[in-house]
């Protein structure tokens, strides 16, 4: 298989754009899209500063090195999930990338903060998958506020955004519709959240960790095996298989007419956020979700 | 004998004939865009030809969480 540019002997084959690429020819592609992305979606410039959510995996690694290779203003924020071993190696993983590349780096652990994911799981009879995220959440929101960061970029790429899409469409949850998308505005104690990684997908972000010799982390979380966006993924994969370019236009479609009537709807029902009574992050109750998490799990240390 | 080694995880597999990616990939049961195939520091196509004393690797890519 050759290079669609050069000719060369590819590495890379995407049957979504119906092409293939070589090594130096597929990062030039890579670089194009992130570009892309954060142009279309005006999601920053080169004089913001960014504050980019680090888990230690491939995507949100291969972010902030593109990030920073394009000359954008980037710092690292890893959240310390604080379980044994696993948190561990990740910290670890993104301590030594962001060293040998030297990048900025900021971390939160949530051990310190008394919200440990462990005794989270012990305290809270919910799925401990969503209160983690909430947590992150919060913690990327705040850091991303409180040191003046212009935006708050994830690494979600194109397979995780038409998981996350499905999920919420089999649901029909209107306010999730309404507010899902590669680049949110900052209003009502929200960072700007963005996403230039949506137009790539999980195998291209793959190949370009390998190809860039990014060492990531690659065990999965001790407490997510059955999470249902998984199997979302492998559903999406066969139709992707069939039917090649079914996610980005399931992805795109939704952005340009799915979403504004969402977003009407949403209006009509939304919600009233005020500031948490401890915190200061924005709730719809007295204290935030993770400000009643953190009361639950001093309550049983208590008990 | 080809052997291969699955990421995440690090089972090692080896099979006495096999003649190219794709038929590596359909004998593990994985699509090419669900996982990367490395020999020596490369990316392999599906359509490449695999020989005899290949160590390969097979790396999944979707994250499990």
């Amino acid at each position: 298989m050759k290079c669609r540019r050069c000719k060369a002997e590819a590495e890379v084959a995407l049957p979504s754009h119906n092409t293939a690429f070589c090594r130096d020819c597929f990062l030039l592609y890579f670089s194009r899209q992130v570009d892309h992305a954060i142009r279309r979606h005006a999601m920053f410039t080169r004089v913001d500063r960014v504050l980019v959510a680090l888990s230690g995996g491939k995507d949100s690694l291969s972010l902030m090195l593109e990030l920073a290779n394009l000359g954008y203003s980037a710092t690292g924020l890893h959240v310390d999930l604080g379980i044994p071993v696993s948190s561990e190696r990740a910290r670890k993983r993104v301590e030594d990338f962001c060293a040998m590349h030297g990048l900025d780096l900021k971390v939160v652990e949530l051990a310190a903060e008394g919200l440990a994911i462990p005794e989270v799981k012990e305290a809270v009879y919910r799925p401990v998958c969503s209160i983690c995220g909430k947590i992150k959440r919060h913690y990327f929101n705040r850091m991303a506020l409180e040191g003046g960061y212009t935006a708050l970029a994830t690494g979600h790429n194109l397979d995780d955004e038409v998981a996350r899409l499905f999920a919420n469409t089999l649901r029909w949850d209107e306010a999730y519709l309404s507010d899902q998308g590669p680049c949110l505005p900052d209003e009502g104690g929200f960072a700007r959240k963005v996403k230039p990684l949506y137009r790539l997908s999980e195998f291209e972000t793959a190949a370009y960790a390998f190809l860039r010799g990014i060492e990531h982390h690659k065990d999965a979380c001790p407490y997510s095996p059955g999470a249902s966006f998984t199997s979302h993924k492998k559903l999406w994969g066969e139709l992707e298989w069939k039917s090649p370019g079914s996610k980005v236009s399931f992805y795109e479609g939704f952005l340009e007419r799915g979403r504004p009537a969402f977003a009407d709807r949403d209006r009509e029902k939304g919600f009233e956020l005020r500031p948490c009574a401890s915190c200061g992050s924005p709730t719809s109750q007295e204290l935030c979700g993770v400000c009643r998490v953190r009361a639950a799990v001093a309550e049983r240390r208590g008990g | 004998m080809i052997t291969v080694r699955l990421e995440p995880g690090g089972e090692v597999k080896t099979f006495d004939r096999l003649n190219t990616v794709h038929q590596l990939l359909n004998r593990l049961g994985l699509r090419f865009t669900e996982a990367l195939v490395i020999r020596d520091g490369r990316l392999l196509t599906q359509d490449l030809k695999l020989k005899q004393g290949d160590a390969i690797t097979v790396r999944v890519v979707t994250s499990a969480g």
